[in-house]
């Protein structure tokens, strides 16, 4: 009688255990999990993100029995993975961790030089190119449009945009999104190459003028009245990011500008870079879609650099010799700050040692935080 | 003193905005029956009385208690909707049925009036104060038994414009809705059309395109703006400084000296001279009077205090 007892209970706890209910997709997850965790630690792409989302999917991906009631699982209500999640799926982890990007971001180099804020505009012509080839793809306008976001290089705006628009994609389009803007040096460098000759890689850029501090103060109030009065719905966003600034800015909220900038972006950032990870269950993520969706993010991102660096070309034809901007910054229009700004100032030192990028393509690479911000506001608008 | 009395104007502004933001504007009658027939539903008590549908237009939750309901063109505050009843709140874009019998005590929803059949109904909901309306119609009274009177769409539309109501008979067309959306809908119109319209996406580029344009471009002009306002005010004070030898700024502003050939001029004296340059800056030391209150100590340790 009692071994009854003690070999039912034992049976029902091996059902409950993840070797019991474990399956190849599980498997298949983990290793991709471990992969991210691998990428950040042995090869350092964007380790602040794909470590908490790599761990993030193995926590996702470790197999319960869904049936048993236990209320782990991320999308079990009550949940404490899904009050986590909350920040994920009603869209307020992004909002935070832009106030953090507008205090830790130097605009100095847009107000320096405002006609750099047109190649961010122009980049996000990869958001809507993926939107075109979703469609053509299959997908519905509201999916499309979340999905080619991607395009804008900006893990926060993907993950808001898709939870309003299509909220069974947003791991898929969070998990590509972070990943194409780990794999920006290795995209970005062969695009630019081929879309440049040698001469316009060595066009050197003037200095950027010292801007006062008045106008690094006006900047984010301006820029929040004005980009906000075109798109309102871009309000959670470009809202945050400038009243971030504006702590940073105006010399006497140091003290908040600090905490918006450390410890507020990294608690948010661990959060959703692990919430969003546990998102990716194998039996959602492990679909037709999910392969679509990074091709399309693919894509997007490599429309994004080189519209970026065309239509520095074509500016250039409009602009006097001696103010032709070198198209090596035009990559930096997708809003992967500052790593895409970083990559063209590398590979403007490998043409020219002494030609220093990094501060001229801060500037567009600004303008691609504020330009894909008002195209998820678009997209928000027109099809929310 | 005028900057405290300015901020108080400020802030009392705000206030005023911010309560008049919060009123109950977004309410909205939706959908009437003056006549129900045993046709449509029944109230708590298995009665077929008229009713009224009121709507929350707006995206957040809105407590009505206190509103007046009333069909009393001289009598605004003729039936105040109780206070203390959880139910008065209603959700965003959701509904609320309020039963015409004129038998308050059965409950919070049940009016003190009752409508003419035969007749032309006016209905209006005052806010809290009883003078400022939010809503009102007036039901055509050629309306049969059994017959609403609806708002084309649920909450849109002015107050008291016939065109934006239809009267609805309960046909496969005009079905009649009590507590439920007056147009039912299964998907979203915006995705719809534009499936429909721009199956390849095309004019969405377009559009979107164009807005990120303007929006960073407005941005763009006004910065340039700002840069020669802010480079003409610079001149200006260095001309002040100067004593007004404005050749030798202009001279000065056409050289453009970079950040890089100021440091390689500075290194260069500072190696070969070890010379230093004499600052024109002028340091003042006041000493800042705080005065000490035991209730306000804390707070110099948590905040600054505004500069006078």
């Amino acid at each position: 009688m009692f071994s009854e007892f003690l070999l039912q209970n034992l049976q029902e706890f091996w059902h409950l255990t993840g070797f019991y209910n474990a399956t190849w997709q599980h498997l298949v997850m983990l290793v991709v999990g471990l992969f991210f965790i691998w990428l950040a630690i042995k090869k350092n792409f964007e380790p602040m993100l794909l470590v908490p989302i790599g761990f993030g999917i193995l926590i996702g991906n470790v197999p319960f029995n869904t049936t048993a009631g236990l209320e782990i699982g991320i999308y079990e209500e009550g949940s404490v993975l899904n009050i986590l999640y909350n920040g994920v799926s009603a869209g307020w982890y992004p909002p935070l961790i832009f106030l953090g990007i507008g205090a830790m971001t130097d605009f100095s180099a847009l107000i320096a030089n405002p006609k750099l804020m047109l190649i961010g505009a122009a980049a996000q012509f990869g958001i809507f190119g993926a939107y075109m080839v979703a469609l053509l793809l299959g997908f519905a306008p509201d999916q499309a449009g979340a999905i080619a976001i991607i395009g804008g290089a900006d893990g926060p705006t993907a993950i808001f945009l898709s939870s309003k628009l299509a909220p069974n994609l947003m791991g898929a389009i969070a998990v590509s999104a972070y990943s194409y803007m780990a794999l920006v040096p290795v995209i970005q460098p062969p695009l630019m190459r081929l879309l440049t000759t040698k001469n316009e890689r060595v066009i050197k850029m003037k200095p950027a003028r010292a801007v006062s501090q008045n106008e690094k103060i006006i900047f984010p109030i301006v820029g929040m009245i004005l980009t906000c009065f075109v798109v309102p719905s871009g309000l959670p966003l470009l809202g945050m990011l400038f009243f971030g600034n504006l702590l940073r800015e105006c010399g006497v909220t140091n003290r908040l500008a600090k905490t918006a900038s450390n410890a507020l972006t990294d608690i948010v950032t661990i959060l959703l870079g692990m919430t969003v990870g546990a998102s990716t269950q194998a039996s959602e993520f492990l679909t037709s879609e999910t392969i679509r969706i990074f091709l399309l993010g693919f894509m997007a991102f490599v429309i994004a650099s080189a519209s970026g660096v065309l239509f520095v070309k074509l500016f250039n034809l409009f602009l006097p010799k001696s103010k032709k901007i070198n198209p090596l910054i035009g990559n930096a229009g997708v809003s992967a700050v500052p790593m895409s700004a970083r990559i063209s100032n590398n590979l403007g030192l490998e043409y020219d040692p002494s030609n220093y990028l990094l501060m001229h393509a801060m500037g567009p690479n600004v303008a691609g935080v504020i330009g894909s911000a008002v195209a998820a506001g678009v997209l928000l608008g027109f099809l929310a | 003193m005028k900057k405290r009395l300015l901020s108080l104007l400020l802030v009392t502004l705000a206030c005023v905005m911010a309560v008049s933001a919060q009123g109950r504007r977004g309410l909205r009658i939706n959908e009437v029956m003056i006549v129900n027939d045993s046709t449509s539903v029944v109230d708590d008590f298995g009665q077929y009385s008229a009713w009224i549908e009121l709507y929350n237009s707006t995206f957040a939750p809105l407590e009505i208690s206190s509103v007046f309901l009333t069909n009393d063109r001289n009598n605004n505050t003729l039936y105040p909707v109780p206070l203390g009843d959880v139910n008065t709140e209603i959700p965003s874009r959701q509904h609320i049925l309020f039963w015409a019998d004129g038998e308050p005590n059965k409950g919070t929803f049940h009016t003190n009036f009752t409508f003419t059949p035969g007749e032309d109904n006016y209905i209006a909901i005052y806010d809290a104060n009883g003078l400022s309306l939010i809503d009102e119609i007036v039901v055509p009274g050629n309306l049969l038994p059994g017959q609403s009177y609806a708002r084309k769409a649920d909450g849109e539309g002015g107050i008291n414009n016939p065109d934006d109501w239809e009267v609805r008979d309960g046909s496969e067309a005009h079905y009649i809705t009590p507590s439920s959306n007056n147009i039912i809908k299964s998907t979203n119109n915006k995705v719809d059309s534009f499936a429909e319209h721009d199956p390849h996406g095309f004019a969405m580029a377009v559009m979107a395109m164009c807005i990120v344009f303007t929006a960073l471009l407005v941005l763009s002009i006004c910065f340039y703006i700002i840069n020669s306002i802010g480079a003409s005010i610079s001149r200006k004070r260095k001309v002040q400084a100067l004593a007004g030898d404005s050749d030798e700024i202009e001279d000065h502003h056409h050289e453009q000296d970079s950040g890089e050939v100021i440091a390689a001029i500075t290194a260069a004296l500072a190696e070969h001279l070890d010379a230093h340059d004499r600052e024109s800056t002028v340091l003042t030391i006041n000493k800042v009077r705080r005065a000490y209150s035991p209730w306000s100590s804390k707070i110099y340790s948590l905040r600054e205090l505004p500069r006078r």
